[in-house]
């Protein structure tokens, strides 16, 4: 058996050092963009996994006492649960940001655990596995997203001039996620305007030639939502 | 169960890390469909926390391994009081927190977000299998989250815009034309389960506004025609379909 693994002060020295070098990695990268968790937070949160998993060690192998070795390594990972669910920011515009930073200060979390238990080898090769998702992952995840949503708005006085750009929609193999229908007051030239939330592949700037030249709508705009 | 991968079942080092790349191979490609479709989770959060929660189980064993060899000594001193299954139950608790911080209400008594936590917590414990070294089910129940994520998506809002239970969110310009709406509503033969006023009285320029839920008739069940039935009274301002 590597003496690395059982608790030694030697070890209990590279255990530390190590939790604190895999944050910092992980924590570094974080800080470069300029996300709200920089390389304290990371070195906080995979140095206190590490003494928590040594700890809970300790007092079995240690003081001989009848504890089960995972239970506070087991708790750290509710905790930080805890503190990614308060990372999360819901944004004005009802979108959610820190999501990633709260799964990756988990994960960093998790690496501490791995390394305070004695298991280096899965520890560093989490932080690498951390590393590759941030930034590989990132930089594919920005080039794979399109644009599958996209609001469409119809003036029209006739009511079922709505019912055939509906159809129209849902030919062009569109599903409509969501309708809202104003009714206009002061405008001399339509009585409503409905706004149409598509979801589908076919492009906007079909779509609207489509449905502008269809009977009883008087305008089709896509408009960002 | 396969007996090919028996080989891979013990606890090593080697198969520690084919674990851990099942798990990441998994994730990433539930995570491509969520990023594509721009969800909220991507495939970072799916890959860091598959990766994690593989990490966890992948520990657990190690403590085992350890307890067997290094500390057999103590064990049998003390007697064995370590549960294998603690980190596991642990990390269903922690994402079911991280979950519960991505589910926002939005206008209206609409939530968000639910299906990304639900989506987040079927990986997890698909990699958690993964980890244990449990490889039947990470695959297939992979190609089903997948499935139910990406595929079933545009399937259910087809399916919600056929169903006769509809949520509509009207905005008036006075709260006594409620009456008039209703009795609208019944004209076409559809019951009103719920009247919900959300702003009676008029803040600022916003008009006062009700939620209605209704079942529409048997026979007519088309959302935009009762859509537009509502929207031509000359008393409603807007009239919007709910769809969570």
């Amino acid at each position: 058996m590597n003496p690395l693994r059982e608790l030694t002060f030697l070890s209990l020295v590279i255990r530390l050092l190590l939790s604190c070098a895999c944050g910092t990695l992980v924590g570094l990268e974080r800080s470069s963009k300029n996300r709200p968790a920089g390389f304290r937070t990371h070195i906080s949160v995979c140095l206190g996994s590490a003494v928590a998993a040594i700890t809970g060690t300790y007092l079995f192998v240690g003081l001989k006492l009848p504890a089960d070795i995972s239970r506070i390594s087991g708790q750290v990972i509710t905790g930080l649960g805890f503190i990614g669910a308060g990372s999360i920011i819901i944004t004005k515009k009802l979108t959610i940001k820190g999501l990633t930073t709260a799964a990756g200060l988990w994960t960093t979390g998790i690496v501490g655990l791995a390394i305070g238990s004695g298991y280096f080898e899965l520890g560093v090769l989490g932080t690498a596995l951390v590393l590759a998702a941030e930034t590989v992952l990132g930089r594919l995840t920005a080039s794979i997203q399109r644009r599958p949503e996209f609001t469409l708005e119809i003036l029209y006085n006739d009511k079922t001039a709505l019912d055939e750009v509906l159809r129209f929609c849902k030919d062009s193999h569109m599903a409509i996620t969501r309708l809202q229908i104003l009714s206009l007051d002061d405008n001399p030239e339509a009585d409503y305007a409905a706004e149409i939330y598509l979801r589908g592949n076919a492009r906007p700037v079909t779509l609207v030639s489509r449905i502008q030249i269809m009977p009883g709508v008087v305008s089709a705009l896509d408009i960002e939502k | 169960m396969i007996p090919a991968l028996d080989a891979y079942r013990d606890f090593s080092f080697l198969s520690a890390i084919i674990r851990l790349l099942l798990a990441l191979i998994c994730s990433t490609v539930i995570g491509y469909g969520r990023s594509s479709m721009q969800r909220t989770a991507g495939m970072r959060t799916y890959v860091l926390i598959s990766v994690g929660s593989c990490m966890a189980v992948l520990i657990t064993l190690f403590q085992f391994e350890m307890l067997q060899t290094a500390w057999a000594g103590t064990v049998d001193e003390v007697g064995q009081k370590s549960d294998a299954s603690r980190m596991a139950s642990q990390v269903v608790a922690g994402i079911g927190f991280l979950g519960a911080g991505l589910i926002i209400k939005a206008a209206h008594q609409q939530v968000s977000g639910l299906t990304t936590a639900t989506g987040l917590f079927a990986t997890v414990c698909l990699s958690m299998a993964a980890g244990a070294g449990f490889y039947e089910p990470v695959i297939l129940s992979a190609l089903i989250v997948v499935l139910v994520l990406n595929v079933m998506s545009p399937l259910e809002i087809t399916f919600k815009r056929s169903v006769r239970n509809i949520v509509l969110n009207v905005e008036f310009y006075d709260v006594k034309d409620i009456q008039r709406i209703s009795d609208t509503i019944r004209e076409q033969h559809a019951a009103i389960y719920d009247i919900d006023v959300e702003r009676s009285a008029q803040e600022g320029d916003k008009y006062p506004n009700a939620i209605f839920i209704l079942q529409l008739s048997k026979l007519n069940h088309s959302h935009s025609g009762m859509l537009s039935s509502i929207a031509e009274l000359s008393c409603v301002r807007s009239v919007q379909e709910l769809i969570s």
